[in-house]
This record gives structure tokens, C-alpha cells and sequence, in this order.
């Protein structure tokens, strides 16, 4: 049975309480080339019915990996009852969630005949080759495709419905080579977008692209300096401008991270950026343009829209699931996703963003007399104090206006709320980043966007 | 259907399908969890999971597939994109599967959750960090009962099968005072039972009362060269870079800076690292390797030297070395002869780490992060909790610069480890 042929609507007069019923399969593709060798070649579906269940303040889960009626009853029955266990115990007879009725349907598959395995492993050999080819110097290389799809189709007693399916398409490359001292030396990226292997990758050109890109870097790299730790004036290339709008301020305004007793709780309606700064977690779309993952009706079936965080330095809003806007007394946003049928839906960022300025990149590397370009990030944690630590695979050091020599990896870090205040350019492009997989509990496809910044930054090092 | 009966009937179907070689796993899981949210114990799940893995070899090309539904139209259609995958992977002598062994079954851990229990557990460790320490916020507290009942079969004959029960226990914790917040804070244990309250696992109890000093902390008072004292819920961040290198990626690919170190010192001769999966020390083992072998313990570093590659089927075939007798994990850093109180009494000017936050190492083993919920520590005694603290360093050098490993250890269940007193890490 198809999610899509199943009716949930029918299934609502066995609902006793506030519940949510969803039915969710998890698509993904694995492909993996070593050296040239096919080591990984792996498929995965996993799928089944949730339902949740809100009694007394207390909510219910329960999850069946069937598809069947008798499957989707017990669940919404196991769910009740669970509900129910605790309800009894310590119910809140006074426990309300804010109402919210949406309907929402979007469908990101390709509208092209599908490529079959032995295509989409040809096309990576072609990659492979290119490589190849054209990057003499590399002593091993790894090649990879990885794709998730996640359909879901909602239905909740407030009348909320939708059926959605968001694709994810990602090529990764890691290059090594080797420096004078013999020691490797490695550079890697993921690239893609939403969609599907036929509309995200029609061709190689963007692939030779990035190929290219990351070879000119790594041969840069074989002769890095260490950086110097400590203080400095760093631009954070566009690519990085996302993740820090996602670790460093998107996690702590997260509601269930301000209700827990993120910093951000105590700043609401202060000035905690520089007035250039506006954050915005989008929904699904910006300037009239698709974002990476669109979200348009969540897992609580509430109308996503987009959260104004940061609005000219100011710290306007947070991001809501139904508890939290309901603690906080705040509009609802959308932002509660699930990441597999088996998982409760966790206020998650979608699209998170800031906003380009009007400076040329030009003159932002001429304004710094002593400090670093950063670019490419490898992962990134958050705390509730603000403070965040990202790293980073790939920089420049930038010496009177100009770049210099390639610096080694390192570990960015900073206050947040501090850093913010300490920006001063940023440029005028806008670059969007779709290969983040976020780790609060559960893993969760994330967009990242933002233009290059110009701020001060800890950078660990010598 | 038992899983036993279901991965037999995949086998038939892979080898109907033409696969020379071929191997099936079937498991029913169960999960069952309370969860407390800021001291709100508002989330009582059940999940009920089915998981199919399968994987074939074709003309010495192999493919992998897994679903969780068990109808037989969709495991034949399974069977079908297995074939169609494997004949569009590459040929290679390298991928085999796991030989013939006796037939065996295993079984450990409570067979079903004490729901009771469990509640009454999650409100006692709720009520004890109130009472205790009245700044913590008890973010979340979680107790999870899972059971997996699995089979294992392959083609040359392989049939294990197993059950395992046993409970999962999280908290993540900060506190809060007037305006300054501690770093946020997580630990947690795998037991087999809950005959305790849970602030008496591992070091609940302690992590609880260190957040509560941790909304105060100050700068560490200049940039310094010295010890780091690594606490055991913060080793796996520096012994992961050893272990990850040891496995099939990293040596196949011949990155690994230890490819040609087995038998050679790897770390000082204080360090012993052991990977048990079997054996009862730890309740999160395994009893059956991804490839489908029973699974043995191993000695992977003793006194110092490299004693043992951690190599699947395919990268022993690749790289001609010996295939490992388990899949690695399960760590165990064997105890040291230093007391808790001496490893830092030897401290002239370090730093005790907790937490490590940090980017992810390069091949050469060079790494600098944050070290969160961690104290400044000058002539012998812990000063004062530290903040926004980058340590910095070379985890190939960092494993030969051990000076003192504890006596005392905490196993979590998934692993043990004690204190261990590092030198020349930059902290600024």
C-alpha cells in the first residue's frame, strides 16, 4: 500500500484527545566509490504510522512499522493509552495546545524517468575520472552520492491535513594528497540541492566545477601555516555564513532550548547584533526562489512561516512547536519536524539565514590589515550559553588587504551574542547550502544561507 | 513468522535471484521510554520496528538493501533491486561473507520493561536534583527500555540468533542563575536494570553538582602549554581518531597515519585498550560482527603497541592483513595505579577537560576545540570552572604524551574508561 492511496481522515473517529497521525517513509541511497571501486552500494526504506496523543499535559507516542488498518488502530489505541498512563498519574486537566488548522501538499520528485543504478554509478565514475585526469597529485579519493527522500502524509483532530514529500540529492569528494613532510593532506565537500539524482545533477558541469575549486585549494593547503590562535578579524565566506547563523544563534532560539534556559530567553527585545544583522528562518521560500528544504506545513500540522529571529540587530522572535508558543504566549511558526515515523516532532530550523549586505567580497578582504579567510566548514556544535564552535577545513590568512598563505584545519569559536555586535561588513551575495544534517536527538535535513561576514573570531591554533 | 523463518526465506529468494553468496538479518525491535522535559515528565512512547537486511554477492559484485516491512511482495520486489544493484556495482575478489560456524543463540537482559519502575525512577532523580541543586535545570531525562530479537543467516551456512534487552538512561542538564548559564551537560548509562536511583550510575550525582559551579566561570589566566587531564566521558573525542584509522575506510584508502604500525608504539606504555563487546563488563555488546562472525574480544592496544587492525571481511581481502575478531566498539581503557587525586595533584598547569567541543580532526591527527564544562587546574588543585577555553594539539602525540591513567574508572555500559593526564596541550 502506497502512503498516498491511504485515507487518515477515517480514521479520526478513534480519537479520543488532541492527536496527531502520520504516516512517514524514509527513502535513502547510499553510493560509494574508493579509489575508483564501487565499496558502497546500499539502499534503505523505512516507513511506518505515528500517532501522538495530547491528554492532560501529557503526550502519548506510539509507532508501527505497517501501513495496514489494523496497524494505524493499534497505534492511535497504544498512543492513547500511553497518554493516558501518565495523564492519570499527573494530569493537567488546565494543559491546552494552541488550535491550528492547515492544509499543505508539495511533491519534490522528479517529473523524469528515473535513472537507473548502473547510470547513477556511471555518472560517478565519470566524476571519479575526472578527477582522475585532471588532479595529478592526489594519492586517494573518494567519490560518494547520498540521497534521502521523506514523504509524510498528516492528519490531526484539529482538521489539519497535507501529504508532502521533500527530496535531498548530494555528491561528496574527498581528495587527499600529500605534503612535502609525506603527511596527508585532505579536502572534501558536499554539494546538491532539493530534488531528485535527474534534476539536481543533469550534467557534470557543476561537478568538474567543484573539482576543480577544490583542487586549486588543496594544493594551497599542501603548504599551510598554522594559524595563530586567539582574536582576529576573520571573513567567513558565504558557505560559512550558514552554519553560523544555524549553530551560533539559530540553536539557543530554538523555543524548547529557551524554555529550557538558553541565554537568548533573557535578551528578547534587545540589541544582540550589529544593526546590519536580520536572521530569518525561512519556511520554504525566499525572494520568490524554492529554499533547500521547504516546509510548508509541519509535523503538528501548523502553516509554516517564516521567523523573523534577528531584525536589524534587534532579537525578535523564537521558534515555536505548539508547547512552546503556548509557554511563550507567541505566534506559532511551523517549525516542528519529525526526522522517521518512529520520532516526535522536535522544534527544528528549516531554511535559516542572514541576510546579505552591500559590501563588495573585494573590499572586505581590503579593509582587514591582519586576520583569516574561513571557508568550508566540517561540523558545528551550539550551548546554551551562546557560545558555539565550528570547524573548519579550509582558510587563507589575509595579510594588508590581500590573501596570503593557505591555513591548516582549525576550530572557530565565539559568544554568539558577542559576535554578532562585532560585525561590520557583509557582502552582497547570497548563498544557500543544502548538505547540513542537523543533530538535535534526531537528524534533520537543514538549509543554510547567508553572504560573506566580516566579524572577530577565536580561532584555535598555535 | 520468526526472524529465523524470515531470513531463511530471503536466502532462498537471493539464491533463486542468482546471488552466488548472500546474507540476511531480520530483527523485531521494541522500544519503550519515559521522558521528562525541565522537570515535566510529559512522553511515554512505544515503537514497534521490524528491520531486513539483506546483502548479496553477483559475479563478485556486492549490494546491500535494508526495509522493515515483511510482506512477501515486498521483500521479492527487494530482492529484485538487490540483483539489479549488484549488477551495477564493480567486481571485486575482496567482498565475501562470513564463513561457517556452529549455530548458536544468545540471550541477555530483562525481557520486557517495568513501566512502574521506570516512572518512578525518572520522578526520583527529578525530585533529587531539586532538592539538591535548586540552579539545575534537568533539560531532559529520559529512560528507554529496547529489545531487539534477532536473526542472522548467510549462505554458507551462518544461523545466530539473539535477544537483548536492556534499559538506555539520558539527562542533560545546565543551571541558572540570575543571568549567567552554564554550558549545557549530558551523561548517560546502559543497564540491565534500574536497581538504583539513576543519580548513583556512573557520575550522575557529580556532572549535577559541577553545572552548578559552572554558571561562574572565569578566563583561564593566559595562554599556556601543559597537562590536560581527560575525564572518561570525554575520551572517546581523543581515542576516536585512533580507532576510526584502524578500521576498513581509513586502510583501505591508505590515509591511515597508522597503516603500517601494527606491532609498533602507538601510545605511551601506560595505555591498554581493549574492545569487548562479549563478556558481561559491558551491557551494550554485541554478540555478532556486520559480517556475520561471532564475535571474540581483543586486546587492540597493549602497553602502548599497536596489537590489532580493526578490519571487516572486505578490508582484510583488500589490504592482505588479518580479518578482526569483532567490529570494534565496546571500548575498554584498562585502569592505571594513579589515584583520582594524584593524577591532579601532578598538575602544575593544566587543564581538567569534561566536555570536548570541537571540529572534526584531519588525517594527521591535528585537532583544537572547546573545552566546555571543564576547570583550570594550577599546582595540584582544581581553581575554577573555565570558559570560552580552546585547547589545541596533535592526537598522535597526544596518545604517546600519557603520563598517569586513574584507577578509577566508569563504565557507562558501552564502555569504561578512567581518568587519563595528557602533556603538551596549548590552551588559550
Amino acid at each position: 500500500m502506497q502512503i498516498s492511496e491511504i485515507d487518515l481522515e477515517r480514521f479520526s473517529n478513534h480519537f479520543s484527545a488532541y492527536t496527531e497521525l502520520r504516516l512517514h517513509e524514509n527513502t535513502t541511497q547510499q553510493i560509494s566509490l574508493l579509489n575508483g571501486d564501487v565499496v558502497s552500494n546500499a539502499r534503505d526504506t523505512s516507513g511506518g504510522v505515528s500517532s501522538r496523543v495530547f491528554d492532560q499535559g501529557s503526550w502519548g507516542f506510539s509507532s508501527n512499522a505497517n501501513f495496514t488498518d489494523d496497524a494505524i488502530l493499534s497505534t492511535i489505541e497504544a498512543s492513547t493509552r500511553n497518554a493516558a498512563f501518565l495523564a492519570t498519574r499527573k494530569g493537567d486537566s488546565e494543559a491546552r495546545l494552541p488550535a491550528a488548522k492547515a492544509q499543505a501538499s508539495s511533491d519534490f520528485r522528479t517529473g523524469k524517468p528515473r535513472m537507473s543504478q548502473d547510470e547513477i554509478i556511471a555518472f560517478l565514475r565519470a566524476c571519479d575520472q575526472y578527477v582522475v585526469e585532471t588532479c595529478p597529485e592526489i594519492v586517494s579519493r573518494q567519490v560518494g552520492f547520498s540521497a534521502l527522500d521523506m514523504e509524510k502524509k498528516l492528519y490531526t483532530s484539529d482538521g489539519s491535513c497535507g501529504h508532502n514529500v521533500n527530496t535531498r540529492s548530494l555528491i561528496s569528494i574527498k581528495l587527499t594528497t600529500r605534503n612535502p613532510q609525506g603527511e596527508p593532506i585532505e579536502l572534501g565537500e558536499g554539494f546538491g540541492s532539493r530534488g531528485q539524482f535527474e534534476d539536481v545533477f543533469p550534467d557534470m558541469v557543476e561537478v568538474k566545477r567543484k573539482v576543480d575549486e577544490l583542487y586549486r585549494h588543496l594544493m594551497n593547503k599542501k603548504d599551510a601555516v598554522k594559524p595563530v590562535s586567539g582574536y582576529h578579524d576573520v571573513i567567513l565566506a558565504s558557505d560559512l555564513a550558514g552554519i553560523l547563523a544555524h549553530e551560533a544563534i539559530g540553536h539557543t532560539t530554538e523555543g524548547d532550548l529557551v524554555k529550557a534556559g538558553s541565554v537568548a530567553g533573557d535578551f528578547l527585545g534587545q540589541r544582540v547584533a550589529s544593526e546590519m544583522v536580520t536572521l530569518v528562518d525561512y519556511a520554504h521560500t525566499y525572494e520568490g526562489e524554492t529554499l533547500p528544504v521547504p516546509v510548508y506545513l509541519d509535523d503538528e500540522g501548523v502553516a509554516s512561516r517564516d521567523c523573523v529571529i534577528i531584525e536589524k540587530g534587534i532579537l525578535k522572535n523564537f521558534m515555536h512547536n505548539k508547547d512552546t508558543a503556548q509557554h511563550f504566549n507567541m505566534a506559532l511558526t511551523g517549525n516542528a519536524r519529525a526526522f522517521s515515523y518512529t520520532d516526535e516532532p522536535l522544534v527544528r530550523m528549516r531554511n535559516t539565514a542572514i541576510l546579505p549586505g552591500k559590501d563588495k567580497f573585494e573590499d572586505m578582504v581590503a579593509s582587514i590589515e591582519s586576520g583569516y579567510l574561513l571557508m568550508r566548514w566540517t561540523n558545528g556544535q551550539a550551548d546554551s550559553t551562546s557560545e558555539f564552535m565550528f570547524g573548519v577545513q579550509m582558510g587563507y590568512e589575509i595579510r594588508d588587504g590581500k590573501l596570503g598563505k593557505a591555513i591548516t584545519d582549525t576550530t572557530i569559536s565565539g559568544v554568539a551574542f558577542d559576535m554578532l555586535k562585532e560585525i561590520t561588513m557583509l557582502s552582497d551575495e547570497m548563498t544557500w547550502n543544502c548538505s547540513g544534517m542537523c543533530g538535535k536527538k534526531q537528524p534533520m535535513p537543514v538549509g543554510m544561507g547567508g553572504p560573506a561576514v566580516k566579524t572577530k573570531m577565536f580561532i584555535g591554533g598555535e | 513468522m520468526s526472524e529465523k523463518q524470515l531470513a531463511s526465506e530471503i536466502l532462498t529468494g537471493l539464491q533463486a535471484a542468482g546471488f552466488e553468496r548472500g546474507t540476511a538479518r531480520v530483527s523485531n525491535d521494541e522500544l519503550h521510554e519515559l521522558q521528562a522535559e525541565n522537570g515535566d515528565l510529559n512522553l511515554f512512547r512505544t515503537n514497534f520496528e521490524t528491520e531486513i537486511g539483506m546483502s548479496g554477492i553477483l559475479d563478485q559484485s556486492r549490494a546491500s538493501l535494508s526495509i522493515n516491512k515483511i510482506e512477501k511482495s515486498v521483500v521479492g520486489e527487494a530482492i529484485d533491486n538487490l540483483k539489479l544493484m549488484a549488477l551495477s556495482g564493480t567486481p571485486d575478489p575482496a567482498f565475501d561473507i562470513a564463513g561457517n560456524q556452529p549455530a548458536e543463540t544468545f540471550s541477555a537482559g530483562p525481557k520486557q520493561p517495568d513501566y512502574e519502575l521506570m516512572y518512578d525512577r525518572i520522578n526520583e532523580v527529578e525530585a533529587h536534583a531539586k532538592a539538591n541543586y535548586p540552579i539545575l535545570n534537568l533539560r531532559s531525562a529520559g529512560i528507554t527500555y529496547f529489545k531487539r530479537q534477532s536473526a542472522v543467516l548467510n549462505t554458507n551456512g551462518v544461523e545466530f540468533q539473539s535477544v537483548r534487552g536492556q534499559y538506555n538512561v539520558s539527562v542533560s542538564f545546565s543551571s541558572k542563575q540570575e543571568l549567567a548559564t552554564s554550558s549545557m551537560m549530558y551523561t548517560g548509562f546502559s543497564s540491565f536494570d534500574l536497581d538504583k536511583p539513576i543519580h548513583e550510575y556512573t557520575n550522575v550525582d557529580a556532572l549535577f553538582r559541577q553545572s552548578t559551579e559552572q554558571v561562574l566561570t572565569e578566563h583561564l589566566p593566559g595562554k599556556f602549554v601543559g597537562d590536560m587531564v581527560i575525564a572518561p566521558s570525554c575520551l572517546p573525542s581523543f581515542l576516536g581518531f585512533l580507532t576510526a584509522r584502524l578500521g576498513d575506510a581509513a586502510m583501505v584508502s591508505g590515509t591511515s597515519v597508522y597503516k603500517d604500525k601494527l606491532g609498533a608504539e602507538v601510545a605511551s606504555p601506560l595505555l591498554n585498550l581493549h574492545s569487548q563487546p562479549v563478556g558481561g563488563e559491558l551491557c551494550s555488546g554485541y554478540w555478532i560482527t556486520g559480517d556475520g562472525y561471532k564475535a571474540e574480544n581483543s586486546v587492540i592496544v597493549e602497553n602502548g603497541i599497536l596489537k590489532t587492525y580493526l578490519l571487516g571481511i572486505y578490508g582484510a581481502n583488500k589490504t592482505g592483513m588479518n580479518r578482526a575478531v569483532n567490529g570494534g566498539g565496546c571500548y575498554v581503557v584498562a585502569p592505571g595505579e594513579t589515584s583520582y587525586e594524584a593524577l591532579i595533584g601532578q598538575v602544575e598547569n593544566g587543564i581538567l577537560i569534561n566536555r570536548f567541543s570541537g571540529g572534526r580532526p584531519n588525517d594527521r591527527g591535528d585537532f583544537s576545540g572547546i573545552a566546555k564544562n571543564s576547570y583550570y587546574v594550577r599546582d595540584g588543585k582544581v581553581q575554577f570552572p573555565i570558559k570560552e577555553t580552546t585547547v589545541s594539539g596533535n592526537l598522535i602525540e597526544l596518545l604517546k604524551s600519557i603520563q598517569a591513567i586513574s584507577r578509577e574508572c566508569l563504565n557507562n555500559g558501552s564502555s569504561s574508561y578512567p581518568w587519563i593526564r595528557v602533556g603538551g596541550i596549548t590552551a588559550s
